[in-house]
């Protein structure tokens, strides 16, 4: 709370017309912050049809930006609408797509938090005059007691945790930014929304890829490319190399896969490997996947690590986490190597490799 | 003339208002009256009783407008606004020029989008549309467009004045000479009632398009300016109201709101005179304290009441929400219908950069506006301008 001398503390709350950042504004409201609300307009709706599409496009339908306008006219504070499709188009959508062309299965949230909410947003509250960033993120910033260093930690609820997609952030930045619904739980925070009479209190939770409709990843790659540069190939046995079959495109596959091959044989085959220079997608059986090391580049560190440390790594959002010890580690080096205790199945070129230590977040980087 | 400030409906709120080319506040002398307008609640087209005196404000409305306009009251058409009378006659002249060999369409590059979209409709119906561009003066190439006009002209779709550099534009001479090649000459003279007096036999246009809400009235009333004789044919088919050219049970209270403006035609000219001094002095006060300043189509003959300004070196958006936040009501282009900003395709056709259509403050003044609006608007934007420069210098 405020003391009364003092100005009030503003704060940029980020709105996305979802139950979380909705009760993210009006948890700010009632701590006493000037609470100003801004909605990122990212992605031309009219251009597909996935405004129209039941549990699709939550985070990029006018119905969202509307429903952010009318919690924040309920909570009677300034809100603003940024249109941000351009810079969306080049860090996220663009990246998407050439990932996919390139043979890995990007996670297209992490670019929109480093370059649109944790850059475009973070100036935007310097321009408007706030002290804090706000963001519906279930995450949290705590202080430690003996540095007195500001780390994110995990959410209260486990199950909800975004720390994954949070790894780009600047450290010097966290002293400017606030997760207010960090330590709630889903259903609390469902449970305040429909005491103060939000609108967007039952609404559904976005699942997978805001901008993704009906026709599914490849089908959206294959509308933002030209069809020449469809990398088609052959589907081969790993590790014989004999050709099962021809296939339509690497942007078809992900590593683990093992519905819609396409081929039948006679024991269960997985994606293995996606070779994107020559369009060959390796099939083989289930032991192929498995595999103990990993390189991880362009990393971002939030906190020291020493080279012997178990970390807890997580190779995609939803993974438990497994221990693993970076192999080498040179401070300046920003690409490193990890050794995991266990065997992990399907380590994906695109997705992230998040570190912990216990529900710390150190850093993280992307799995080559 | 009466004290400037009673003019306005009082409302409750504090905030200084600066985008009166968006909408305007309602006068208090239509705002009082708006009680006894809506106790007759009848339908003008009724026979009993009920129904007279209703017909009877419209009938009024009607006669003062067109005084106010220097047209015959039967020329005017009651609409629910500006898009629709630009939506009437740019469709409805269409089969009619067709039928005698005329299809091409010429319109001026910095029309409202209810002229521009339009134009995109008529384009599937197979008309061919042709723009006449404005330079970054705010000029007409009056050349180009003479080029342009040929005995297969239908139709000019021009406006009085921009919206949103307020440049005002020669359409008595372009109305001539759409005329001398036989084509028909329509203005969207929308911003113009209460910046200037409008004299439709002068112009000699055959359509023009108003609204009530640029003018101290009502919402949802506008005007369709339709010479006697000119082809039209009506964009809502229905009921015989209007003449069988606009269907529909006449929206009376609007009507009359707009109509009780018309008591203040006379004072356009002197209220004009005086919100010219403060659009003056508002820009002389900010050329003065900020550097890296420079106003749109200042040279151009332009609206009394507006501003554009460009602010090198900050963004248009974040300046806008900054003096929202701080009390006061400005535009930084169009507004666009999803609330979001995109830079102006307005100030794009005049030949801006995009980082400079960004960079643009639209201030839109009114008869309510005072002097001590404007030095608190001076004081308040500075810091703002200066506080936005350094941290755009500091990022790089």
């Amino acid at each position: 709370m405020m003391q009364k001398s003092e100005r009030k503390k503003r704060v940029l709350v980020a709105m996305s017309g979802g139950v979380d950042s909705s009760v993210a504004a009006s948890l700010l409201v009632e701590q006493g912050y000037d609470v100003v609300g801004i909605t990122m307009q990212v992605w031309d709706y009219t251009q597909n049809e996935c405004k129209l599409e039941e549990g699709h496009g939550t985070c990029c339908s006018s119905i969202d930006v509307d429903d952010a306008r009318s919690v924040a006219d309920l909570l009677g504070i300034p809100f603003y609408v940024m249109n941000c499709e351009a810079k969306f188009k080049t860090h996220v959508i663009d990246d998407f797509v050439n990932g996919y062309l390139e043979g890995r299965t990007p996670i297209p949230c992490v670019n929109c938090n480093t370059f649109l909410k944790f850059d475009h947003l973070f100036d935007k509250m310097k321009e408007l005059g706030c002290d804090y960033l706000a963001t519906g993120h279930y995450a949290q910033i705590q202080k430690s007691p003996k540095t007195g260093n500001l780390s994110i930690v995990t959410s209260e609820d486990d199950w909800k945790d975004q720390t994954y997609f949070l790894f780009t952030l600047k450290p010097e930045l966290l002293n400017h930014i606030m997760f207010p619904v960090g330590d709630w739980t889903k259903p609390e925070l469902r449970e305040y929304a429909e005491k103060k009479g939000l609108v967007v209190a039952r609404k559904k939770d976005s699942t997978g890829i805001c901008f993704i409709g009906k026709s599914g990843y490849a089908g959206f790659v294959e509308e933002h490319i030209d069809k020449k540069d469809i990398i088609k190939g052959s589907l081969k046995l790993y590790p014989t190399g004999d050709v099962l079959g021809e296939h339509n495109g690497i942007h078809h596959f992900t590593y683990g896969q093992r519905k819609g091959l396409g081929v039948s044989y006679s024991e269960p085959l997985y994606v293995v490997k996606i070779d994107s220079k020559t369009g060959d997608v390796w099939l083989g059986p289930e032991q192929h996947l498995y595999s103990n090391t990993m390189k991880v580049s362009k990393i971002n560190w939030l906190d020291e690590v020493s080279k012997d440390e178990p970390l807890r790594v997580k190779i995609r959002y939803a993974h438990a986490g497994s221990e693993a010890k970076l192999v080498s580690h040179d401070p300046s080096n920003l690409a490193v190597e990890l050794e995991f205790k266990e065997p992990q199945r399907a380590i994906t070129p695109g997705q992230a490799a998040v570190f912990y230590r216990g529900g710390q977040l150190l850093g993280g980087g992307w799995i080559e | 003339m009466s004290d400037i400030k009673p003019f306005l409906y009082e409302s409750h709120s504090s905030r200084v208002y600066l985008d009166h080319n968006a909408t305007t506040p309602l006068a208090k002398s239509v705002a009082e009256k708006v009680p006894d307008w809506l106790s007759q609640w009848g339908n003008p087209s009724s026979i009993h009783m009920d129904g007279r005196g209703p017909k009877q404000l419209v009938r009024e409305a009607r006669l003062k407008l067109s005084k106010m306009l220097n047209a015959h009251p039967l020329e005017l058409i009651f609409t629910s606004g500006g898009s629709e009378s630009n939506n009437t006659v740019i469709k409805g002249v269409f089969e009619h020029m067709k039928s005698v060999g005329r299809d091409e369409y010429l319109v001026g590059a910095l029309e409202h989008p209810s002229v521009i979209k339009t134009y995109e409709r008529l384009k599937t119906w197979g008309a061919k549309v042709i723009t006449i561009p404005v330079n970054s003066s705010g000029t007409v190439d009056l050349e180009t467009y003479e080029k342009h006009l040929s005995e297969k002209t239908a139709l000019v779709s021009f406006m009085y004045a921009n919206n949103e550099t307020g440049s005002i534009f020669p359409i008595a001479e372009m109305c001539e000479m759409a005329h001398s090649q036989g084509a028909l000459f329509h203005c969207d003279a929308v911003q113009a009632l209460g910046k200037v007096s409008v004299d439709l036999k002068a112009l000699n246009v055959d359509f023009a398009s108003f609204s009530g809400h640029k003018f101290y009235a009502l919402k949802g009333i506008g005007i369709l300016f339709a010479k006697k004789g000119t082809p039209q044919v009506s964009l809502i088919d229905g009921g015989a109201q209007e003449r069988r050219r606009r269907a529909g049970t006449e929206n009376s209270l609007a009507i009359a709101s707009l109509g009780a403006m018309a008591d203040f035609a006379e004072q356009v000219t002197e209220r004009s005179d005086k919100v010219r001094q403060l659009r003056d002095n508002l820009e002389e006060q900010i050329c003065d304290k900020l550097s890296g300043v420079s106003v749109l189509c200042k040279e151009s003959p332009r609206l009394s009441n507006t501003s554009n300004i460009l602010l090198e070196g900050c963004d248009g958006e974040s300046l806008l929400m900054n003096l929202d936040m701080n009390g006061f009501s400005v535009s930084t282009g169009a507004a666009c219908s999803s609330g979001s900003m995109d830079p102006s395709p307005v100030l794009l056709a005049l030949g801006l950069s995009r980082e400079q259509a960004q960079s643009s403050l639209r201030l839109g003044l009114g008869w309510g506006t005072t002097q001590q609006d404007i030095n608190n608007f001076v004081e308040t934007l500075i810091p703002i301008v200066h506080r936005l420069r350094e941290l755009k210098q500091k990022s790089g």
